[in-house]
């Protein structure tokens, strides 16, 4: 079973971000990371292709600069090859443009039967590109999978909602979302990390996926950001007086929060 | 010239990281605490490949070099994790049964170091430190076997090992002078005991007294030349030297670490205690004693890799061995000072690695012995002993 693996190479989290004045966009110079969320997904479709009994794991990622360093660690983690979307022309692309690129290099991957990603990137959050990417290909999209099964060609997934979780079954190929936590991701080997510098990465540009540079970037943008505001400060806790009732008032506010 | 990592070793850095952070040093010192072991951390270190990176890939290591155990060696330790037994099982034991065993003894041994299992090594002595001319420890070969007599000290970690590789006296050279053979020795064979050694290092490893009374060792547990030993340890003691900077240096990396986040949060008056210049120029001077002895610690596992001229490298792990171990111990007394007295409370974790960093300057080769090297191979000076 080949399945292709989205991944988003992002700044390192664990240092402040910067926006850019202009254009109200993340700051993506230097270098960058695979994006934690996503190693959940290169975890579970290594494991996925070792229960097929072989198949190729393939990561496609879009990023500035033909940037491969977050390529490089996932590559070390087992997947066997990459494609790498890089081009100018897709600077300041949204989510929409984002899900066509992905799905042109998916098909550029070739013979794929599964498709994962995660929720959401963690520079990005919005959430929406592995929708867009099943509508694109025109395959069923499963989404918050904190289980994922294959068998006999039959998909099933244990999808997470607040009270438990639904059971979804799909035939394949299909597109699957899935959560951190799904399975706990590897860490690299020192055979893998040596061998990651000799795994292929097909470095492609808009115009090699037969799109148009008008459909990318800013021109093809759907959407501007008009306004960046700072998140407001946290507001002091409730002081509860205890004077005989306050364990009612805990356990109200535990309810509220849906923690009990 | 090239100072950058490569990705390579960026990447290993950041796999063995992650593991040692995940344990951490609340782990290690409640292990330790505990009377237990560090083996859930070890044998984590170990599944990915990361305590045989230097070894041959023809026995289950990772192909690399001293250069890349160093910097698993480095960063387990920077997590608050100093693991020893890195620098006595992997560095000096893997590193001599790789160079000089016969392929038999090659496979016998390598493919589990490789994998994370234990081999210590004895040479001290009661009466023989720094002087191993001096050792008493005798192995005669009788038969099939070597009968093994005499007495070791100050051994790390035998407890948690199948195997000891021991120096000991096989002969005498023309001079009279003690000729030195290798021999892997099991832990358990009949005639060896082990005694502890009440030690105030807060450390997993524990350090043990043994007597050798008549051991059997089969005759083919003898590694290389029999009267080489000597030649054939000093090829795994620029390991063991290496390491032993990289548990310094990690140490103080680790106590660098804490001290600048305290110093960054703690308000005694109006500003962090760091803005306070009396806090942070010797925050500051740690930083580059520390970052000169990381300089070094590459610099000797790179001329060990490289396998030029072996005094080079002799020469370059002497003083990153020198530099790390003062370095660590000033980062970590530094650190303290910053902490006032929460530097001395077991929760912020600093002052139980002090007896660690405090033998660092004493072992695996003491300071005064560095210098006497410096002295004499770099600077030409003559010799007092």
């Amino acid at each position: 079973m080949n399945i292709a693996v989205c991944v988003k190479q992002i700044p390192d989290p664990a240092v402040p971000g910067e926006l850019d004045p202009e254009s109200h966009t993340l700051h993506r110079v230097g270098k960058l990371i695979l994006d934690e969320s996503d190693s959940f997904g290169v975890e579970m479709a290594l494991q996925l292709a070792d229960k097929a009994g072989g198949g190729d794991v393939t990561l496609i990622s879009m990023a500035p600069n033909n940037e491969v360093s977050g390529l490089r660690t996932a590559l070390a983690m087992g997947a066997a090859k990459a494609v790498l979307v890089s081009d100018p022309a897709l600077a300041g692309s949204d989510a929409l443009s984002t899900a066509k690129v992905l799905a042109q290099a998916i098909t550029r991957a070739g013979d794929v039967d599964l498709v994962l990603t995660a929720t959401e990137s963690t520079d990005g959050y919005t959430g929406t590109v592995p929708n867009q990417i099943a509508q694109l290909l025109g395959w069923p999209s499963l989404t918050f999978a904190k289980h994922v099964e294959v068998e006999d060609g039959k998909l099933t997934i244990r999808r997470q909602t607040e009270a438990g979780y639904d059971v979804v079954e799909s035939s394949l190929p299909a597109v699957v979302s899935v959560t951190a936590g799904v399975v706990e991701p590897r860490y690299p080997s020192f055979k893998g990390i040596m061998a990651a510098k000799n795994k292929p990465v097909d470095q492609c540009t808009v115009a090699d996926l037969g799109l148009s540079s008008d459909d990318v970037g800013w021109s093809g943008a759907r959407q501007e950001i008009t306004n960046v505001a700072a998140a407001p400060a946290r507001e002091a806790g409730e002081k509860v007086e205890d004077d005989g009732s306050a364990h009612e008032r805990i356990v109200a506010f535990l309810e509220a929060l849906k923690v009990i | 010239m090239d100072f950058a990592e490569t990705d390579e070793h960026v990447m290993l850095r950041g796999a063995v990281r992650a593991i040692a952070a995940s344990y951490g040093h609340r782990y290690y010192a409640d292990q330790t605490r505990r009377g237990e072991k560090a083996e859930a951390l070890w044998a984590a270190i170990a599944e990915p490949g990361f305590l045989g990176v230097h070894l041959p890939e023809a026995y289950g290591g990772g192909g690399g070099g001293v250069t890349e155990l160093a910097i698993v060696c480095e960063e387990v330790a920077a997590q608050g994790c100093p693991l020893l037994l890195i620098l006595v099982s992997a560095a000096i034991c893997a590193e001599v049964v790789a160079r000089f065993g016969t392929p038999d003894q090659r496979q016998r041994w390598l493919p589990g170091l490789a994998a994370g299992e234990k081999m210590v090594f004895a040479i001290t002595e009661p009466d023989a430190g720094s002087n191993t001319h001096r050792l008493a420890t005798n192995a005669r070969l009788d038969g099939d076997v070597y009968r093994l007599h005499g007495t070791k000290t100050f051994i790390s970690g035998v407890d948690e090992a199948a195997a000891v590789l021991v120096v000991a006296r096989t002969g005498l050279d023309d001079a009279g002078r003690a000729q030195l053979s290798l021999l892997v020795v099991d832990t358990d064979a009949p005639g060896l005991e082990k005694t502890p050694i009440p030690i105030e290092i807060a450390s997993p490893e524990k350090q043990y007294l043994l007597h050798f009374d008549d051991v059997e060792v089969p005759a083919d547990r003898l590694i290389g030349d029999e009267g080489e030993g000597l030649r054939q340890v000093f090829f795994g003691l620029n390991p063991e030297r290496i390491m032993g900077a990289c548990i310094s240096a990690g140490i103080g990396r680790y106590a660098l670490a804490k001290a600048s986040a305290y110093a960054t949060d703690r308000v005694v008056w109006d500003v962090p205690i760091g803005a306070h210049q009396g806090v942070a120029h010797p925050l500051a001077m740690c930083k580059v004693e520390l970052e000169l002895a990381r300089l070094m610690i590459a610099k000797a596992a790179w001329l060990h890799d490289h396998d030029g001229d072996p005094s080079a490298a002799g020469e370059a792990a002497n003083m990153a061995k020198y530099a790390a171990g003062e370095a660590g111990l000033h980062c970590l007394d530094t650190a303290i000072q910053t902490h006032g007295g929460n530097g001395l409370a077991s929760e912020y974790g600093l002052a139980d690695l002090w007896g660690l960093a405090r033998l660092l300057r004493i072992a695996p080769v003491s300071r005064e012995m560095i210098l006497n090297f410096v002295a004499q191979q770099s600077l030409g000076l003559p010799r007092s002993y």
